[in-house]
């Protein structure tokens, strides 16, 4: 069973929201990233995304275009970031969803990257820049290795795409709480909620809400209408602050077990 | 999409075959004394029964104008067809919408060019009505030169296909290959009919429905955009067949952007470098580029659509410019995105565009050049997608943006094709354009798309070489993949990172290119080749001395290639070069690149 499916069924025995964190491969190095994760796993996060650096990412706020940056000064390639995944499972089981642009994927060959990303125990894979029409030979590609694509859908979806969007996405629906690019927010849009129950009638999945989320309040109120709240720039932002990996690992730490104790309590 | 008209509709039960097999026009007949003529009563019947749901088409043959004006309000029409020898002077002082009937025979394009103010239905040559076929291919070259043809005579659902490809027209007409017996139509003909012609234009046109050009084009962006992008082609799919809109936007670019564009014989290069050489004038637009075409046209679309503020990216700040243009003509807010690096190019042009009320704002991430004011451009949209209208300045981006631009920049060869069939009695044997991101070259060249025998060539920023140095060209030195939300050739590693571009223009430096050029390229229908900054720099000199026209840095590529190319031409071949920009705003960094060698 996929990891990402067995966590949803897990949570919802437990009767929680998951909470699913976000930081970019290789930022600033592969080796902060390799230590990052089991401590991530271990402070909370029951799913990890590992965002694969691209030179042009047109989704992404400034934050995380900066930890592009960053990761792209030693050349973080996919490659790299498959051998991470493979180290990882050493160590965690925590499920690894990448997320990243097309291009990245054309290049390495959208079937031979599925393959070499579901052999060493990638079980998710998000596509900013490609909407459920486009990509169709990785979406076959997906579907005959296991691995999910989980597909997005923003607060300009319309009804049809809404329908299309949430019945084709695979282990969770990743839905966009405003309209924009990554990036903290001081305020979540008010008819968020409407936009998350419209998705969660039609899902065959789990609905997550990401894009904005970087305070445990924040974090608390998502988890109280949605299946899964997503953390990604106030992640990296605590990366891209500290002096040291050692501050970065630390930092994290402690940020993420404040969001997840903020989520393990929002229903409760 | 291929409008179908079913003509000869004698009642309503053959109005109601037409209307619910799909039809778009049905035309009466008025004409007394032929088989399928209608009287009033019934006609005002047929129109009432279909009113608001298709075009009503009237048909006549030399008629007085008091004899149509009673059948238009007497019986309700939208459309008079006029299918006798009535002469110009007469259809142009019609108060309606005419469609003149001409025979397709060799006279067509002269005959045509008569009748200006009116769509054109081309029928049999041996006689209206007499449901003969005939060669429609001739009725491509109106099409081309941007007139809306119908074509008729002989066609029934087996043919329809074929004649669409032939000709691309704007409609098809059939009448009796429909029928059971005369003046009865067979519904499953009509429905057969009118599936087959809806059908044949998906078969043939580009881009897809999908936004594919060949395997080139798509939609590569954020879920948040889709929907925009879906609203955006459909206003342009109705916009394209609005003829107010048409008529707005030819009334603007003549009387505020100065089109038509002359098509200059350049007579002191042609001598010195072989062929005859004339240069499409695209220079002498308002704003001094091609880009005013698309700007105007996007803002105009901008506004019917609702949206208040626009945003545009810029390289050499010509597109800036031409859309801080248009907006402020309409009055709407303006925001252009502009790579720090090409602001210290360009400083003229970003003066320029803060003097018509626009605000630049400049890009310092990644290369800081076009790509990067792209990346910015889209965010911002992302952002502000309920109340902004995008305009991107060339063929390049997700679709509908490569179609839309194009469909744009057509006129520059829709022109340059009726001026040198005028100037020459014959197409040129080869058109010459720059290609950054492409939508001066194929507004030159996809009018002439259909006509095998006139080559393209597409000139790309070589840079400081292609083999040595960093370059702008992705066609003739990239690799496939997506960059802005479509499939093209861009630079990249081999990771698909894209790689910084470089070249003397600002226009021409992008590392990615629009899919239809890719589309061409890989079908073979144009060349591209690169020219290097050097080259291009002693074209800029040398097309000013030599004609007094000093060109952009970025058509210099264009000059330069046809330096290279035309002494292998005869003196008799005959050569197009869009001469895409003026080159004011390149008169500084010359001076700094020439320094003492003029």
């Amino acid at each position: 069973m996929n990891r990402i499916d067995r966590t949803f069924s897990e949570l919802r025995e437990e009767g929680r929201a998951a909470l699913i964190v976000f930081v970019t491969a290789g930022d600033p190095d592969l080796e902060t990233t390799r230590e990052l994760v089991p401590v991530l796993a271990e402070a909370g996060a029951d799913i990890v995304e590992l965002g694969v650096p691209h030179s042009d990412p047109i989704a992404e706020g400034p934050t995380i275009q900066a930890a592009s940056t960053r990761a792209l000064r030693h050349s973080t390639a996919l490659v790299q970031i498959l051998g991470l995944c493979q180290e990882l499972r050493n160590e965690t089981d925590v499920p690894i969803a990448l997320m990243g642009y097309l291009n990245n994927l054309l290049a390495y060959g959208e079937e031979r990257f599925v393959q070499d990303a579901a052999s060493v125990g990638v079980d998710g894979l998000i596509v900013a820049d490609a909407p459920y029409e486009e990509a169709t030979v990785l979406q076959s590609a997906c579907e005959a290795k296991g691995v999910h694509r989980i597909l997005l859908v923003a607060p300009t979806s319309t009804p049809e795409r809404i329908v299309a969007i949430a019945t084709r996405s695979r282990g969770f629906v990743y839905c966009v709480s405003v309209t924009g690019v990554t990036g903290a927010r001081d305020y979540l849009p008010s008819d968020l909620t409407a936009l998350v129950a419209r998705v969660r009638r039609v899902a065959s999945a789990p609905v997550a809400v990401g894009f904005g989320i970087s305070t445990p309040d924040q974090a608390a109120e998502i988890a109280r209408i949605s299946d899964g709240v997503i953390v990604g720039s106030a992640v990296v932002q605590r990366i891209g602050d500290a002096g040291s990996r050692a501050e970065a690992l630390r930092s994290v730490r402690d940020f993420v077990s404040a969001l997840s104790g903020a989520v393990r309590a929002a229903r409760s | 999409m291929t409008f179908v008209k079913i003509c000869g509709i004698t009642s309503v039960d053959d109005a109601r075959t037409a209307l619910e097999a799909g039809a778009d026009a049905i035309g009466i007949n008025f004409v007394a004394g032929t088989p399928r003529f209608v009287q009033t009563d019934a006609a005002r019947k047929i129109s009432r029964t279909v009113m608001g749901r298709v075009v009503r088409v009237g048909v006549f043959r030399n008629a007085s104008e008091d004899e149509i004006r009673r059948a238009v309000e007497e019986v309700g029409l939208d459309v008079v067809q006029l299918h006798g020898e009535e002469p110009p002077e007469f259809v142009e002082a019609l108060p309606y919408a005419v469609l003149k009937a001409l025979p397709g025979d060799a006279e067509l394009l002269e005959r045509a060019e008569r009748y200006r103010g009116c769509d054109l239905l081309v029928d049999s040559p041996s006689g209206g009505g007499s449901g003969t076929p005939w060669p429609f291919e001739r009725a491509r070259a109106l099409v081309s030169c941007g007139r809306r043809v119908w074509i008729a005579g002989g066609l029934g659902p087996e043919n329809v296909a074929e004649a669409v490809r032939a000709a691309r027209p704007h409609g098809v007409d059939a009448s009796s290959s429909l029928e059971q017996e005369p003046g009865r139509k067979d519904p499953e003909r009509v429905r057969a009919f009118v599936r087959a012609a809806h059908e044949a234009e998906g078969a043939g046109e580009q881009p897809d429905p999908r936004g594919y050009f060949g395997r080139f084009g798509g939609r590569s962006v954020p879920e948040t955009l889709m929907p925009a992008l879906e609203e955006l082609t459909e206003a342009h799919r109705v916009l394209r067949e609005d003829p107010e809109f048409a008529r707005e936007l030819r009334e603007t670019l003549a009387s505020y952007a100065g089109r038509p564009t002359p098509l200059y014989f350049a007579e002191r290069i042609s001598e010195d470098l072989g062929p005859r050489i004339y240069l499409k004038r695209e220079d002498l637009a308002h704003t001094g580029a091609h880009k005013i075409n698309n700007a105007i046209g996007q803002v105009l679309i901008a506004r019917r659509m609702g949206k208040r503020r626009v945003i545009a990216e810029t390289g050499a700040g010509q597109h800036g410019v031409a859309t801080a243009t248009a907006c402020a003509r309409y009055g709407l807010e303006c925001e252009v995105y502009m790579g720090e690096e090409d602001m210290e190019r360009q400083a003229l042009n970003v003066f320029r565009m803060e003097l018509l009320g626009a605000t630049v704002i400049p890009v310092s991430s990644g290369s800081r050049t076009l790509k990067d004011a792209m990346n910015e451009a889209l965010r911002d949209w992302a952002t502000h997608v309920r109340t902004t209208y995008y305009v991107i300045g060339s063929t390049a981006g997700p679709h509908p943006y490569p179609m839309l631009v194009r469909d744009l920049q057509v006129v520059i060869g829709q022109e340059a094709r009726e001026q040198i069939l005028a100037a020459e009695g014959r197409l040129p044997d080869l058109l010459v354009a720059c290609v950054g991101g492409g939508s001066n070259a194929l507004g030159l060249f996809h009018p002439f798309y259909e006509d095998r025998e006139v080559r393209m060539v597409g000139v790309e920023a070589g840079g400081e070489g292609i083999e040595t140095g960093p370059h702008g060209a992705s066609l003739s030195a990239g690799t496939h993949g997506v960059l802005h939300g479509s499939f093209s050739c861009i630079l990249q590693d081999d990771a698909g990172q894209i790689f910084p571009a470089h070249s003397i223009s600002a226009g021409l430096d992008y590392p990615g290119v629009g899919p239809e050029h890719a589309f061409y390229k890989e079908t073979g229908r144009a060349e591209y080749v690169p020219a290097t900054d050097d080259e291009a720099l002693e074209a800029f000199v040398y097309l000013t001395r030599m004609e007094g026209i000093c060109p952009a840095f970025e058509t210099a590529h264009a000059i330069a290639e046809l330096r290279k190319r035309s002494p292998s031409l005869g003196r008799d071949r005959i050569v197009i070069v869009s001469l895409s920009g003026r080159g004011d705003k390149d008169v500084m960094q010359a001076r700094d690149l020439l320094g003492g060698r003029l």
